[in-house]
């Protein structure tokens, strides 16, 4: 199986990033909410505050800053008059018959297509040890993330990149609406390459 | 063999394009109001159904696209959304077919859900038994977990083949809800360029 160095490197290579393996090897996350619940993650961070929706500035990393995204998660945070709040499971306010339907788009190329995150839990995820007892009834908190498979999916330097998503029900099939003072978020964790002067300034 | 370099050896065996974009795929498709049955069949029936229902048009992928089967999930869900034990309490089995070829036979999955505790590999739990002292009644508490198998073997959808998930039973009850049948794995997307 190929590592997730060897492939930043594979990939830096194929677009001519010749200084990215001199760069610092991290572990990182960023992650956005979608206050105005328009169905788009980062592409508005810009204007979301930090840390509270956001910890990136705009939806590309700087000159030799890169993410191999390894895996990711939905979650839902409650809001007031735009401002983000609490980190809760959507599951718990959805329903476990919601599904979320999204795309992942890096520069003009879909790289992940029509991926369901299921409320009720997702494939890899079933040993799930986050239990809450709701009044004598143990129930889970099921997990919205997706595993890469294989190989992680890299977002180069200074390419923008954006999730669209959609919320529906899974058993009518319906559009769901999205809950008032609610708004779902996203997080994108992986091997991090970090900025690394190798001259101080 | 990893995912990676089964998916490129079956797709050389059989001339298909490699050069798509390297992702992780999540094949989904909804029966709805499938009652009590002895037989059930995913990515078989697409009519009327949404995309939040399934993410395919037909049975098969596009002809630059193609997957490794990594893991089966299985859900049911009664007509208030609430999630429940995949055709109750009945032993069942689901068998894979891809192209004129059962590549999953007779995979009993009853282990893995309800009050047997004993999913098949040392990692999971299992997806557990509703608690019969307190009645569910919203679907926002859960009590359970889908059913999930995650296959030894890398098991592949090569692109343009038809496919589909028999699951077969002595007249489970399904009830009026929903089934949902998701596969999960590595695969690849069409791509005109080369890959991140």
């Amino acid at each position: 199986m190929i590592s997730a160095q060897d492939k930043i490197l594979y990939v830096a290579n194929k677009l001519g990033l010749s200084t990215l393996k001199d760069m610092q090897a991290s572990t990182g996350a960023v992650y956005d909410v979608d206050i105005e619940q328009s169905g788009v993650l980062f592409s508005n961070a810009t204007r979301h505050a930090q840390p509270g929706a956001t910890n990136i500035n705009e939806n590309q990393f700087q000159v030799n800053e890169a993410l191999l995204i390894e895996s990711l998660a939905f979650y839902d945070i409650t809001t007031s008059e735009g401002q983000a709040f609490d980190v809760v499971n959507f599951q718990n306010f959805y329903g476990s018959d919601t599904v979320i339907v999204f795309d992942l788009v890096i520069g003009n190329k879909r790289v992940l297509k029509d991926t369901p995150i299921f409320a009720a839990g997702m494939p890899y995820t079933f040993a799930t040890t986050a239990l809450f007892d709701d009044g004598g009834i143990t129930i889970f908190k099921p997990r919205h993330q997706l595993f890469m498979e294989g190989a992680g999916i890299l977002i180069p330097p200074q390419v923008q990149f954006y999730i669209s998503y959609k919320l529906y029900n899974v058993v009518t099939g319906a559009t769901e609406p999205y809950l008032e003072d609610h708004a779902f978020g996203c997080y994108l964790f992986g091997t991090r390459v970090l900025l690394n002067f190798n001259t101080t300034i | 063999m990893s995912q990676v370099q089964k998916l490129g050896y079956v797709d050389s065996k059989l001339g298909a394009p490699s050069s798509g974009q390297q992702t992780t795929r999540v094949l989904f498709n909804t029966i709805e109001a499938p009652g009590t049955t002895s037989s059930l069949s995913f990515f078989r029936n697409f009519q009327g159904l949404t995309n939040g229902q399934t993410n395919l048009n037909q049975n098969k992928l596009d002809s630059m696209e193609s997957m490794v089967i990594k893991s089966i999930w299985l859900a049911q869900f009664n007509s208030n959304g609430i999630l429940v034990n995949f055709g109750g309490q009945r032993q069942q089995t689901i068998s894979i077919i891809v192209g004129n070829q059962t590549i999953v036979k007779n995979l009993p999955i009853q282990f893995n859900q309800n009050g047997t505790g004993q999913a098949f590999d040392r990692l999971h739990s299992n997806a557990g038994i509703a608690s019969t002292g307190a009645l569910i009644v919203a679907n926002t508490s859960q009590t359970i977990m889908p059913t999930e198998i995650r296959l030894l073997t890398d098991i592949v959808i090569p692109p343009q083949v038809a496919f589909e998930v028999r699951i077969e039973s002595n007249s489970a009850a399904y009830q009026t809800g929903a089934v949902v049948c998701a596969l999960s794995g590595y695969g690849k997307i069409f791509s005109a360029g080369s890959s991140f």
